[in-house]
């Protein structure tokens, strides 16, 4: 079989990007860029969108007069365009052990790292520059935003390998310190902790006033318990074995992994941080399609 | 109770297996990673239960299912079942061949046979099996191969005699049948029969093969005396535009005493209408005229009876009687020339059966109208109708009219309507050179030349034909005749529902002499005949012929359901659009059917009479010995043989008993009952 050219290629799968393909990825706050894009800036500037008038003061360019306001008013006032940009957007990967937990179909790692891909081939496309950051209980590795790094992030996702336990706050308190410009990230991880620690290690990435989407990766195994016999389940992050009769407790599982994802819905749309859940079994075009065009359908809101 | 195969009785060790697994449950090591277990609570195995039987029945209901299929393995057999089957000569398959012909009905035969047959059954061993076997011209196999006495003797008890004719062969090849299918040795087949001679013909190829023997009980009577009406004919004239018919009875002493003033009664219509007294020899036959009746409506039903006797069944002779329909015909001719159809007009005038009602009419007055309500049209050396009479005689032939074309010099037709014809005409040839013509060939398969078939029955080579028209015929039509030179004399076409045949020749005297010749007027009766479709009726029909009812229903246009009401009463329903077999009707009762049209208005349902076989009232008997020694080949009976004691072997007593078969049987059931309980238990307890 011959590699393909580019590593990490694959995770950029032209079935997903045919269904998503028409949808931008856009940043829910403002930002700030050199590039016009598709992003609001923070200032008024050359664009074809029209935002409002203002006086004439001193200074100005003269061919920013709207003279046909001139005539009617007798005053001098000058026409405002929104001026959009580009902005940075950083995948932060988790690749904690417990990620490469798969019961049937692919792994949760390799499930996130398509999403991440697609969504970084969507942000090079509208001309945005493109980050990644993976984790487990530190920063593996680190490779910052840029127009050039799209291929960089293919490679690394490539590289990819979970071995080790996953802790959220530590290498997350450490990212929010790299984030100096307003961007958009994306946080992907299957967040074994309890909510209130979750949203305590994402706060300081929120602070920033970054665009912050968080997305909860799950195995069908994992949401629905689906086991029969009785067998000792090992602990991926901890190794440790505990007997389980998996039909005794079922119920309570699912009850209490629903709790946990409700919880974290609650907590996360206070804070406005956009939270979607990913089941491996799902198709992944389904997945990011139903996200992104919801994403767009609120923006056109505003 | 011995074993053949003991030591597999090693096996029954396994038992302790399902105890061993109750009792040394172990732990199971399968491991599942699982990213995280942080809503997992921890629940410990119930070790301390596990060392304890929780439940002895599904434990017990293991070892039985692990003994019995041990024990199958085993072989076992019973020492009694062996000893008892060796005192006796061994288990036997018998078959029992009771014949409940007609003739059974005799006196008390029919009661003595079925004794006879409850002797054998009562006389069978534990292990002897037994067929029933009722046969008359077939033979039914009533009771399978059984060791059940009471369901043998109760297939017996609710036999009863039936109509049919007596034949042995049938029987015979299916007893044969079923005792050669026998895995047992000693194989026998019992007939029990008043064994009528007119039931064996000798030329039945039954051959049982050695090792069958057949024994026979008769229950015929000597000296027996029977009287019986085996036929009855009708004679038919025409007075005053009535039809009156006079019944002439036949009766037929089979009896060694002479008759004497016998009453014969004619019953119609339920009325009995006239009682003579006949007296007939022995062993001779006898008729009995009755006086004229006027005969108005069709499916009037009738009897003649005759005396009493030990067998009443054949003293009655049903009919149903229908008034005589005339064939109805026109001739049409050229009419230039007086009494150009006489020979046509005289040939016809004479038939009986049927009647022909003949009109003789030009071709320019033939309308329409001449042709309605007509079986067949001769066009007598004419031309072909002008106008509306040449389409009229083309629907008529379409819509099954039959069509006689005979040529001669003025007949002409024209080539739009040649599809009438079987061929196209040619030139007229002239034979009246050198020796004259003949019919040379005739398809004697064909119905019109059928009678003729036999020798002496018919010389058409004597008629001399000096002309005839040439025809040209298609591939597709039928010649019937053909001249010495190998011309075409008569050719046939069938069109639509009809049929038209051309004969090549005159039907008088100008081209040909055959109209002075004697098988003018059969030839003629047997052209128009078949044209018109003719077929005569039938008064009656015998025991064991099969009625095609669909075809009978087909043939008068009647498209709806039937409803058939046999002589003793049995309703049979019967789907108009019935194919195969369901349209066919086995008449195996003697008496009156009654066949009733569902879409039909009220009145008188058809009505078929049904007469027991003649043969049957002959019941002079053969000796059984010369039966059986020509279906087995032994001169004398070789069931009077005493059977040979033989000592069976372990092996043969295991086989027959087959007990391994059962324990088996009874192992997997309860293996199978105890998956499903213990799947159930499992998931109820939802741990092992």
């Amino acid at each position: 079989m011959q590699s393909p050219a580019i590593p990490g290629a694959r995770f950029v799968d032209p079935k997903v990007l045919m269904r998503v393909g028409n949808l931008e990825l856009l940043a829910r706050n403002v930002v700030e860029g050199f590039i016009n894009g598709l992003h609001r800036a923070p200032f008024f500037g050359a664009s074809i969108d029209f935002a409002e008038h203002r006086g004439y003061v001193a200074g100005d360019d003269i061919r920013r007069v709207d003279w046909r306001l001139y005539a009617r008013t007798d005053r001098y006032y000058v026409k405002q365009y929104e001026a959009d940009t580009n902005t940075n957007l950083s995948v932060l990967l988790d690749i904690s052990r417990s990620m490469k937990f798969s019961s049937r179909g692919i792994p949760k790692l390799e499930y996130g790292c398509y999403v991440g891909a697609c969504l970084a081939y969507l942000a090079q496309r509208q001309r945005d520059r493109v980050g990644m950051i993976t984790f487990d209980n530190d920063i593996v590795s680190h490779i910052p935003p840029s127009a050039k790094h799209f291929n960089v992030v293919l490679g690394m996702l490539e590289k990819v390998k979970a071995e080790r336990p996953g802790n959220l706050a530590v290498p997350l308190n450490k990212m929010a310190e790299h984030f100096k410009r307003r961007g958009i990230i994306v946080l992907i991880s299957d967040f074994y902790e309890e909510p209130e620690a979750i949203l305590e290690a994402i706060r300081p990435l929120k602070f920033l006033g970054n665009d912050l989407i968080v997305f909860h990766v799950l195995d069908p195994a994992e949401i629905d318990f689906g086991y029969e016999d009785a067998s000792s389940f090992q602990d991926l992050e901890t190794g440790e074995q505990v007997p389980v009769v998996p039909q005794s407790l079922v119920k309570e599982y699912r009850a209490m992994i629903q709790a946990h994802i409700a919880s974290l819905t609650t907590k996360f749309s206070e804070h406005r941080i956009d939270y979607t859940v990913l089941n491996t079994a799902e198709p992944l075009d389904r997945a990011l399609f139903s996200y992104l065009s919801a994403r767009e359908r609120l923006m056109r809101v505003r | 109770m011995a074993f053949l195969t003991p030591f597999f009785l090693l096996g029954l060790g396994a038992i302790a297996i399902p105890v061993l697994i109750h009792l040394i449950q172990r732990e199971k090591k399968r491991v599942i990673e699982f990213p995280s277990l942080m809503f997992v609570r921890r629940i410990p195995y119930q070790s301390v239960r596990r060392r304890r039987i929780r439940h002895w029945w599904l434990l017990l209901m293991r070892a039985a299912a692990i003994a019995l299929i041990v024990a199958a393995f085993a072989r076992p057999f019973l020492h009694q079942g062996a000893i008892a089957a060796a005192a006796n000569g061994g288990a036997r398959e018998i078959v029992i061949l009771l014949d409940q012909s007609a003739s059974m009905g005799y006196g008390d035969h029919w009661t003595r046979a079925k004794d006879a047959a409850r002797t054998v059954v009562q006389g069978l061993g534990a292990d002897d099996r037994a067929t029933l076997v009722l046969f008359n011209k077939n033979a039914e196999e009533n009771m399978r191969a059984t060791s059940d006495r009471t369901r043998l003797e109760g297939a017996i008890n609710a036999a009863k005699v039936g109509s049919g004719a007596t034949r042995y062969g049938p029987a015979l090849k299916l007893a044969e049948s079923i005792l050669s299918r026998s895995p047992i040795k000693r194989r026998e087949a019992v007939l029990i029969s008043d064994f009528q001679r007119s039931g064996w013909s000798g030329s039945e190829e039954v051959r049982f093969p050695e090792g069958m023997t057949i024994s026979t009980v008769s229950v015929a009577s000597p000296n027996t005396a029977n009287l019986a009406v085996p036929s009855v004919a009708f004679a038919r004239s025409s007075f005053s535009g009535q039809e009156r018919l006079t019944v002439t009875a036949g009766l037929s002493n089979k009896g060694d005493e002479a008759l004497k003033d016998v009453p014969v009664t004619l019953t119609i219509d339920g009325h009995e209408i006239q009682t003579e007294k006949a007296t007939i020899a022995a062993h001779a036959s006898g008729s009995v005229s009755f006086t004229q009746f006027t005969l108005s409506s069709p499916n009037v039903r009738g009897f003649v009876r005759a005396g009493t006797d030990p067998l009443p069944a054949d003293n009655t002779f049903n009919f149903v009687l229908a008034p005589s329909e005339p064939v109805s015909l026109v001739i049409v001719d050229s009419g230039d020339r007086a009494a150009s159809s006489l020979f046509l007009a005289k040939a016809l005038s004479i038939g009986t059966t049927p009647v022909f009602q003949v009109d003789v009419t030009s071709a320019s007055r033939l309308t329409p109208a001449a042709l309605e309500k007509r079986a067949v049209v001769i066009m007598n050396d004419t031309m072909f109708p002008p106008a509306g009479g040449g389409g009229a005689l083309k629907r008529f032939v379409e819509h099954g009219g039959g069509l006689l074309v005979v040529s001669g010099d003025r007949a002409t037709w024209p080539q739009g309507e040649a599809d009438l014809l079987p061929g196209r005409f040619g030139a007229t040839v002239d034979r009246t050179t050198g020796r004259s013509g003949s019919l040379g060939y005739l398809d004697y398969s064909h119905p019109v030349f059928e009678v003729f078939k036999a020798p002496r029955s018919g010389d058409f080579s004597a008629a001399h034909v000096f002309r005839y028209r040439a025809l040209q015929t298609a591939p597709t039509d039928r010649v019937l005749a053909r001249y010495d030179d190998g011309a075409v004399a008569a050719a046939e076409k069938k069109i639509g529902g009809g049929r038209s045949i051309v004969w090549t020749t005159t039907l008088d005297d100008s081209w040909t002499d055959i109209a002075v010749k004697p098988v003018f007027l059969p030839l003629v009766h047997q052209l128009v005949r078949y044209l018109a479709h003719y077929e005569p009726p039938t008064s009656w029909l015998t025991v064991g012929q099969v009625l095609d009812l669909t075809a009978r229903a087909k043939g008068r246009g009647d498209r709806s359901d039937r409803i058939v009401v046999t002589p003793s009463g049995e309703r049979i329903s019967q789907s108009s659009a019935g194919e195969g077999n369901e349209g066919l009707l086995e008449l195996n009762e003697q008496g009156i059917y009654e066949i009733r049209s569902t879409g039909a208005a009220s009145g008188r349902p058809e009505a078929i009479a049904v007469n027991l076989d003649p043969a049957e009232s002959d019941l002079s008997a053969i000796d059984p010995r010369e039966l059986v020694a020509a279906v087995t080949g032994h001169a004398t009976p070789t069931a009077a043989q005493p059977a040979q004691s033989q000592e069976m072997t372990r092996e043969e007593s295991e086989r027959r008993q087959s007990l391994w078969w059962y324990l088996l049987m009874a192992g997997l059931l309860l293996l199978t009952a105890e998956t499903v309980i213990a799947n159930h238990l499992s998931r109820k307890e939802k741990f092992l």
